[in-house]
């Protein structure tokens, strides 16, 4: 990561006007904040914060109604920038009667990118996607998860320095998240600078270098991850399993010390981690099922 | 009726469409540097001076290999959505058509009339609601949908987006075309009976201008044709019996030993006369300058047929002072020196020769009939105008297209597609004030008093009022003739289900002219439309 800008916001200001150029909503106010080249940017904020919006200005999509941006050096409105952007929508809004190869082509064929070239990206990305075997089937017969794959697929089709990526997790399962989750830091590794927006907030605390908080269109928070979530007056400690008697130890030298032990307990996982072991599991040994206790008991008893 | 040509000048096209063009890319910079001084102050027409020369930069470098990436997007689209679902309207039609069209018995020319517009009206109604429905509805539901915002967030400027949508859209419109019009012809082949020929004659017409056709009253002196109360837009009429005449000047292209006039003129009777015979024409060949009048062998008119006359390149002229006879050659001393043709004009004199009754004539009724062409050739033609109706249809969904809703864009381009081709004969007489009973407010006045429409409007402040917003709306109508495209000359298949070749300069150069006209204006229109547009508008 540097500190080279790759995008910059200067006091952007973002009004919804209605046909008679009556304000309707004012979806941003005054946002100013930067991205540097290879950190992996989260934009938070509850619906209708304005990440979206942000996102949207950021492409050219939508026009400021104040404020400046400058992306890769050069204006939102100069669609040259977008050379070396990839950007993945909130939705998948792709062409559904094409098919995944066709797809890709197509993307493809908008940038500078030779035939042979395009074919090679094609299957690389079908693979990294895990679309092997939907490749030829169109878009519209695709669940939602699959269209999100194929999302991020032309996204990634011109090798971009810089990646947008609009609830990236959304409609994925948590495989899908997590397999989101480490493209992402893949990219980070590679250099390229990542800018996501979500309200899935563990999502971005896994991945992200930084964040930005938005509420109401406004700025909130901005900053590193650890920083903001570091709890400076409290400490943690977590040890292998300890007996009553250790446990009864540390809270005499804490009482010495004149510090509150507030929580003492086995820490549970996340429900995430505990569905991916279900799922590495059955991989490993399939035909493996769950018995309900009930049912193993009889079981039991006839045999 | 007889088919006119078009009185067509390219580079008098070119100019009014330059000046049309300049004057409305003026009106559009005024409005918009009007409009940004109080939204930007005293910068705000330097930004829109840059953000338009930003506009056309861009403008003039579309990437040939992205526009080609989005129509076959655009192509592949239409096909999968069940475009082509077209053809089996088109193959129900022609399995049963021959049930209740033509027989064997009729007159060859009728056969050949009727065939020939059943196919082009077939196609014309098939293949244009098809291309009028993808062409304006391809783009909104692409906003709608937001699979534009994959495409636009790539480098791609919004006029390739248009001109890709175009090229896609045209080049269904063309695959479907050139399917039905290959069907066709071959069904045309196959049901006109053994004996009738096919082929299309080439007519040199009168040249273009008030110096084509000229008449002179009944004293022989110059004048206009008579107006008779029957269907006097298109033809003026000729008194019999008298030294009235009709002066069709020909340019001359080509020299032949013998030279084929044909017409088709209208008989129209005062008075019962000699029913066992036509009305009596005759023509006579002038030469002013030499003093020559060479009358030609009367004939009467074949009033619901074709009156053809072979004229020898060397005909018999009397003197009538001498009563001298002296042979002269049509080109070396009939033919008048003149720029119109390469060996000159023929000038040549239409006369009735029955007292009382009156021969209606107009410019396209009389022609010099050059050696017959291909039925083929001229099929093809007439192809080539419904492809241009195609175009322009393409052209005028996909820029409205860019700036309102489907439904919207579909209703403007269809007013578009109406007033170009039916209504555009009417615009052009309310505009230069020949439509009986005035402009619309006018109009509502005599229909709310009763007032018929040739009588004189009372002077009083109210009509003075009425006449001035007429006026006022005149100007407004002004704007929109050179808006709407004048379509009437695209219908090339009403020329060779007559029997004639489509004629260039008259009918194809026009044509042509008019779709070029129309193209770079409806890109920059569509350019402009939407980059100012913001796709995720709320």
């Amino acid at each position: 990561m540097s500190d080279e800008p790759v995008i910059q916001i200067r006091n952007l200001t973002k009004t919804y006007r209605d046909f008679w150029g009556r304000k309707k909503v004012q979806a941003l106010n005054s946002l100013s904040l930067e991205v540097n080249k290879g950190e992996v940017f989260g934009l938070l904020g509850p619906n209708g914060s304005g990440k979206t919006t942000t996102m949207k200005l950021l492409l050219g999509l939508l026009f400021p109604t104040e404020g400046e941006i400058s992306i890769l050096g050069k204006p939102a409105s100069d669609v040259s920038k977008n050379e070396k952007i990839g950007y993945l929508p909130e939705e998948s809004y792709l062409y559904r009667f094409l098919n995944a190869e066709e797809t890709l082509d197509f993307y493809g064929r908008l940038f500078d990118i030779s035939a042979e070239e395009r074919k090679q990206r094609t299957n690389e990305l079908i693979e990294m996607v895990g679309l092997q075997h939907a490749r030829r089937r169109q878009l519209k017969e695709y669940s939602k998860g699959m269209t999100r794959r194929i999302g991020l697929a032309q996204a990634l089709i011109n090798n971009p320095d810089l990646v947008l990526l609009d609830e990236p997790t959304s409609g994925l399962d948590p495989e899908g998240s997590q397999d989101m989750k480490r493209l992402i830091e893949n990219l980070r590794d590679q250099g390229k600078t990542v800018v996501m927006c979500s309200h899935l907030l563990a999502d971005v605390q896994d991945v992200c270098d930084r964040i930005a908080i938005l509420y109401g269109g406004e700025l909130k928070e901005l900053g590193r991850v650890e920083d903001l979530l570091k709890e400076q007056h409290e400490t943690q400690f977590v040890t292998s399993h300890l007996d009553d008697a250790a446990v009864d130890d540390i809270k005499a030298v804490l009482d010495k010390h004149g510090a509150t032990l507030k929580t003492c307990g086995h820490p549970t996982s996340s429900l995430e981690d505990l569905f991916m072991k279900t799922v590495q599991r059955s991989k490993d040994r399939p035909g493996q099922r769950y018995i309900p206790a009930a049912e193993s008991e009889t079981a039991d008893s006839g045999s | 009726m007889s088919l006119q040509p078009v009185d067509f000048e390219l580079l008098f096209g070119i100019a009014q469409w330059a000046i049309v063009f300049g004057s409305f890319v003026l009106l559009f910079l005024i409005v918009a540097m009007a409009t940004s001084l109080p939204l930007y102050g005293a910068a705000g027409p330097g930004r829109v001076l840059a953000g338009m020369l930003r506009g056309f930069k861009e403008f003039a470098s579309p990437s040939p290999r992205r526009v080609y990436a989005i129509a076959s997007l655009t192509f592949k689209e239409s096909i999968r959505k069940k475009a082509l679902l077209v053809f089996v309207v088109f193959a129900v039609l022609f399995m049963f058509a021959s049930w209740f069209m033509a027989s064997p018995s009729d007159r060859p020319d009728m056969q050949v009339r009727n065939y020939v517009a059943f196919v082009f009206i077939a196609i014309n109604m098939l293949v244009l609601p098809v291309v009028l429905l993808l062409s304006c509805w391809g783009l909104p539901e692409d906003i709608r949908i937001r699979s534009l915002h994959t495409v636009v967030t790539k480098p791609v400027r919004r006029n390739e987006v248009v001109l890709g949508r175009m090229l896609g859209f045209a080049s269904v419109g063309t695959m479907i075309l050139l399917i039905m019009s290959t069907v066709g012809f071959i069904w045309i082949q196959r049901q006109v009976s053994d004996n009738v020929e096919l082929f299309c004659r080439v007519p040199v017409y009168a040249v273009a201008g008030p110096e084509g056709v000229k008449f002179l009253d009944r004293s022989g002196n110059p004048g206009t044709g008579v107006n008779v109360g029957d269907v006097i837009e298109t033809r003026s009429f000729i008194e019999g019996g008298t030294r009235a005449a009709g002066i069709w000047t020909f340019p001359l292209d080509e020299q032949a030993d013998t030279l084929k006039l044909e017409s088709r003129f209208e008989a129209f009777r005062t008075f019962k006369g000699d029913m066992n015979r036509s009305i009596r024409v005759r023509y006579v060949l002038v030469n002013e300058e030499k003093s020559l009048k060479v009358p030609l062998p009367t004939f009467e008119v074949d009033e619901f047929g074709t009156n053809e006359m072979d004229v020898a390149r060397k005909q018999t002229w009397t003197d009538e002072q001498t009563l001298e006879k002296k042979e002269v050659d049509i080109y070396d001393d009939l033919a008048v020196p003149s720029e119109d043709g390469r060996f000159g004009s023929l000038i040549v004199q239409v006369q009735c020769l029955d007292r009382a009754q009156y021969l209606g004539v107009s410019r396209g009724d009389f022609f010099i009939r050059l050696p017959d062409r291909s039925f083929t050739i001229g099929y093809i033609k007439a192809v080539i105008g419904v492809w241009l109706k195609v175009l322009i249809i393409v052209m005028s969904g996909v820029t409205a297209s860019c700036f309102v809703k489907w439904p919207v864009a579909t209703f403007l381009s269809f007013i578009v597609i109406i007033i170009g081709q039916v209504a555009r004969g009417f615009l052009d007489k309310v505009l230069s004030g020949k439509q009986a009973g005035g402009g619309a407010a006018e109009s509502v006045y005599r229909l709310l008093t009763h007032m018929n429409d040739t009588t004189a409007l009372p002077a009083n402040p109210l009509t003075t009022s009425i006449q001035l917003f007429d006026h006022a709306l005149q100007h407004l109508l002004w704007m929109v003739k050179f808006i709407i495209p004048d379509l009437r000359s695209f219908g090339m298949s009403d020329w060779i289900a007559r029997g004639f070749d489509v004629p260039w300069g008259g009918v194809m150069l026009p044509s042509i002219a008019i779709t070029v006209g129309y193209f770079l204006p409806c890109v920059l229109l569509g350019y402009f439309s939407l980059s100012m547009r913001e796709l995720e508008a709320k």
